[in-house]
């Protein structure tokens, strides 16, 4: 079938008809919508702006060259006048073109061109008036009649598309990649047990990645290992996360151990309640243990919903006698105390929602089980010697964390309230962050922080040291080849004066090497006497005491391979 | 953000087809025999400001209705010594008709930056929603997109060069048709709308023939020429969509330039909003 000469399909008539004057003063020419060499192109487009513009639209052929060209005109014989379809165009912002029809010209296609060239035979007019929504169903079943193998984005229809993903993804999918650090801790003195100034260590990490049935199906594995050569109870081995997952298009299903992280704000996270801290890697607590769980999430248009079953329980670890950062009674990490019977058997649960609308965002949830943080407590052994040991009492903690994106300003609260650990609290984080960009006419940023975190159990608050602490943070990014940061911070006990100074810097060595920098200086509370301990750890004004002779550099070097 | 594009051959890139501009002179060359510039009609009618947009207008449509896109891009950084750095990222793109579209990257290379990934949704006139997933603490991390002034992976191309170019986002003004390395080009001058541009305005040069971006010029605020960016080897893809292989950022100011090399498009791949341009898509992106 062919096309023949230049008008070839009439759409979608309009119902103004009747009353829209015909072509008058205002000329003779037709607007152009846009040219195709795809003819099922060139009817859809004028489809649509017929359907938008409420007027007749037409498809011209045209021949250049070699080429066939079909082009989206407005209709000589519409009822519309120029003008008119151009307000309504402009109004719908089309873009146009106008083309004043020359006499003599109209008569623009070569038919023996036309005859040669083979072409789709256009849909039937009765199926053109029924609508976008019906040509969109019809053409996908003719493509199903007729599949075309090779370009399958052409006519751009979802079922179209569908399959020609199936297609072309059905390869399987596997990386490996891991990484060794070297790290040596510089403390600028002796432990309170004479422990070793000095503490180097090596670490490990593999990640594994597999995916299978177009990516609906994959297997993560990343087990972690550190050396330690000064403490026995930071030398450990971890898998971090071994789970298999699998992708629906609304929800996703993962079983196996997991890491999850929630929160908003920087200092303190408050919120992140589901993975144990490995407390040995550092003590800012974002290093994590991997959490076995049963993990569903699904995916609205009211946000989302994950829902966990969190099935076995992790123990926090703690530095060993020798090692430093930690207690001046060692904790003995290895002999905890439950309050659950099912001990670290019991199944944990947790529900939460997040959703964002445009600038904000947010997530509500609630948790039951037992506490990832630990209670100390004061432990004698037959032979005099004092430790602690941890003690985990079950909690029900609701917690919300919020963010606002206001101009450069992000504005964020995290909150939880807490029964289980004596009387229900509350304690928030509250933080304000601004970012400085190209900072003096550099490349460079700047990133400012402050946070305040409240505990409405003020000293009382046994289990952190952030009861009413303000929190101020520089982060420095170069934004040059090597990514250089630095990352400086202060959170300040405003009652107490206790004071805590971070400092962080890295950048890479060539593509592989990365150069990590980190510090520590503790200051503001008293170191305890020797023959004090015991009342040193009941001394709600020094919670920071048993790390004053702690101040640490960090140096560590990591090769990604 | 960054879409494709970046900035330019996606997004505007190229629209809808082949191009009305190369039908449109030949037809009348043709049969008008008219001087070539009469093919663009209503120019007269038009202030250069109308114009401008229009150019805009067209390359827009002309890239619209592309469904969802893959392709994977290599960004090759080079300092004013002609030192090399590579960065390799994946990128997925879905299209929203009645917003902005969106965008997830994944960053491959270097190795401490892998399985990092952003994701993005731009509007046509509110600021874009970016969030930025960093593997090793597993965290979500919102970010303010006004930030659009800085470098993008430490690369010449601004966040804001590699956004969404919506054509709402801009004010133009159509300056000169003039040739570029024998292409005849629309010259038009644009200025982002709002105060959180890096730049005082961009020219860009446009090609007659199918809309395509050639080069961009970008002046700093002192209205100082700050970089220029080529765009190279574009190919039409399904019939429709002229897509580079290949874009040149030089930065004037310090010599340093960065090149970006797109491959292996795929167009209308089946990606979902919920499956593959969610905050969770970003937790488990590899």
């Amino acid at each position: 079938m062919k096309y023949g000469l230049a008008v070839v399909l009439l759409l979608g008539a309009s119902a103004n008809y009747a009353q829209a004057p015909g072509p008058g003063a205002e000329g003779v020419g037709n607007l152009v919508f846009g040219s195709f060499q795809n003819p099922h192109n060139a009817q859809k487009w004028a489809e649509r702006v017929s359907y938008l513009l409420d007027t007749s639209i037409e498809v011209e052929q045209l021949h250049n060259a070699q080429r066939v060209w079909y082009r989206v005109v407005s209709s000589v014989d519409s009822t519309m006048t120029l003008s008119a379809v151009k307000r309504a165009a402009d109004a719908h912002k089309l873009a146009y073109w106008r083309w004043m029809e020359l006499p003599g010209s109209v008569n623009v296609a070569d038919t023996t061109l036309a005859e040669k060239t083979e072409l789709v035979e256009p849909p039937s007019s009765e199926y053109l008036l029924a609508g976008r929504d019906a040509l969109a169903g019809r053409q996908a079943e003719q493509d199903v009649r007729h599949p075309s193998p090779s370009r399958p984005g052409e006519l751009a229809l979802p079922g179209d598309a569908m399959s020609a993903t199936r297609q072309a993804n059905t390869t399987d999918n596997s990386q490996l990649d891991f990484d060794l650090g070297l790290q040596t801790r510089t403390y600028r003195l002796d432990g309170f047990n004479g422990q070793s100034r000095f503490q180097p260590s090596l670490s490990g990490r593999l990640d594994y990645y597999r995916s299978w049935d177009d990516e609906r199906q994959a297997l993560t594995f990343a087990p972690y290992f550190r050396y330690d050569v000064e403490d026995s109870q930071r030398t450990h081995f971890d898998v971090r996360e071994l789970f298999w997952s699998k992708v629906g298009t609304d929800w996703d299903l993962h079983v196996g151990v997991k890491q999850v992280f929630w929160g908003v704000t920087e200092f303190h996270h408050l919120v992140d309640v589901l993975n144990q801290t490995d407390l040995v890697e550092n003590i800012d607590g974002e290093d994590k243990l991997g959490q076995p769980m049963v993990h569903l999430s699904l995916v609205r248009d009211w946000g989302i919903l994950d829902i966990f079953a969190l099935t076995g329980f992790r123990e926090r670890t703690f530095p060993g006698q020798d090692g430093r950062l930690r207690t001046i009674p060692w904790v003995d990490g290895d002999h905890p105390i439950y309050e659950s019977g099912a001990k670290n058997k019991r199944v944990d649960g947790a529900i939460r929602w997040s959703h964002n609308i445009g600038p904000f965002e947010f997530g509500v949830y609630h948790f039951t089980g037992t506490s990832r943080e630990p209670q100390l407590v004061p432990w004698v052994l037959p032979s005099g010697e004092m430790m602690l040991r941890p003690r985990y009492p079950v909690i029900d903690q609701t917690g919300l964390e919020a963010l606002a994106v206001l101009g450069d300003w992000a504005v964020k609260i995290e909150a939880i309230t807490r029964s289980g650990y004596g009387p229900r609290y509350v304690a928030f984080n509250l933080g304000f962050e601004k970012t400085l960009v190209g900072i003096m006419d550099s490349r460079a940023d700047l990133g400012l922080v402050v946070e305040y975190m409240f505990d409405d159990r003020d000293e009382q608050a046994f289990n952190t040291v952030f009861e009413h602490d303000l929190a101020f943070g520089a982060r420095w990014s170069m934004n040059d080849v090597a990514d250089t940061q630095a990352l400086l911070g202060v959170i300040w006990d405003v009652k107490t004066e206790e004071t805590i100074f971070t400092m962080e810097a890295s950048r890479r060595l060539g593509d592989t090497w990365t150069l990590l920098l980190e510090g520590r200086v503790f200051g503001g509370a008293d170191e305890p006497e020797s023959g004090a301990v015991m009342q040193s750890l009941i001394d709600i004004d020094n919670k920071t005491a048993s790390l004053q002779r702690d101040d640490f550099i960090q140096l560590e070097l990591t090769r990604y391979f | 953000m960054v879409n494709i594009g970046f900035g330019v051959s996606l997004d505007q890139g190229l629209r809808r087809t082949v191009g009305v501009g190369l039908c449109f002179c030949s037809y009348l060359f043709l049969f008008c025999s008219g001087p070539v510039t009469a093919a663009l009609p209503d120019e007269a009618d038009l202030t250069a400001e109308e114009y401008g947009l229009a150019v805009f207008r067209e390359a827009d449509l002309r890239g619209a209705g592309y469904v969802d896109l893959q392709v994977n891009l290599e960004m090759i950084l080079r300092n004013s010594r002609g030192r090399e750095s590579r960065r390799l990222l994946r990128i997925k793109q879905l299209e929203i008709p009645a917003d902005g579209d969106k965008l997830l990257i994944v960053f491959d290379t270097p190795k401490s930056l892998k399985g990092s990934a952003l994701l993005s949704f731009s509007h046509k006139v509110e600021p874009d929603d970016q969030w930025l997933f960093l593997p090793a603490v597993k965290r979500v991390k919102r970010i303010a997109s006004r930030n659009k002034s800085g470098p993008f992976l430490s690369s010449e191309f601004a966040f804001e060069d590699l956004t969404l170019q919506e054509v709402e986002k801009f004010t133009y003004r159509f300056l000169r048709r003039e040739l570029l390395d024998d292409r005849e080009c629309f010259v038009v001058q644009r200025k982002a709308v709002g105060k959180y541009s890096g730049y005082s305005k961009q020219v860009v040069w446009m090609d007659t023939e199918a809309f395509r971006i050639q080069q961009i010029e970008y002046f700093n605020r002192r209205e100082e020429l700050m970089k220029t960016l080529k765009v190279e080897g574009y190919t039409q893809y399904d019939g429709r969509y002229w897509k580079a292989d290949r874009m040149l950022m030089v930065n004037h100011q310090t010599g340093k330039s960065t090149e970006l090399v797109w491959r292996d498009y795929r167009f209308a791949t089946g990606l979902s909003e919920e499956r593959d341009f969610s905050t969770n898509s970003l937790r488990r992106v590899r």
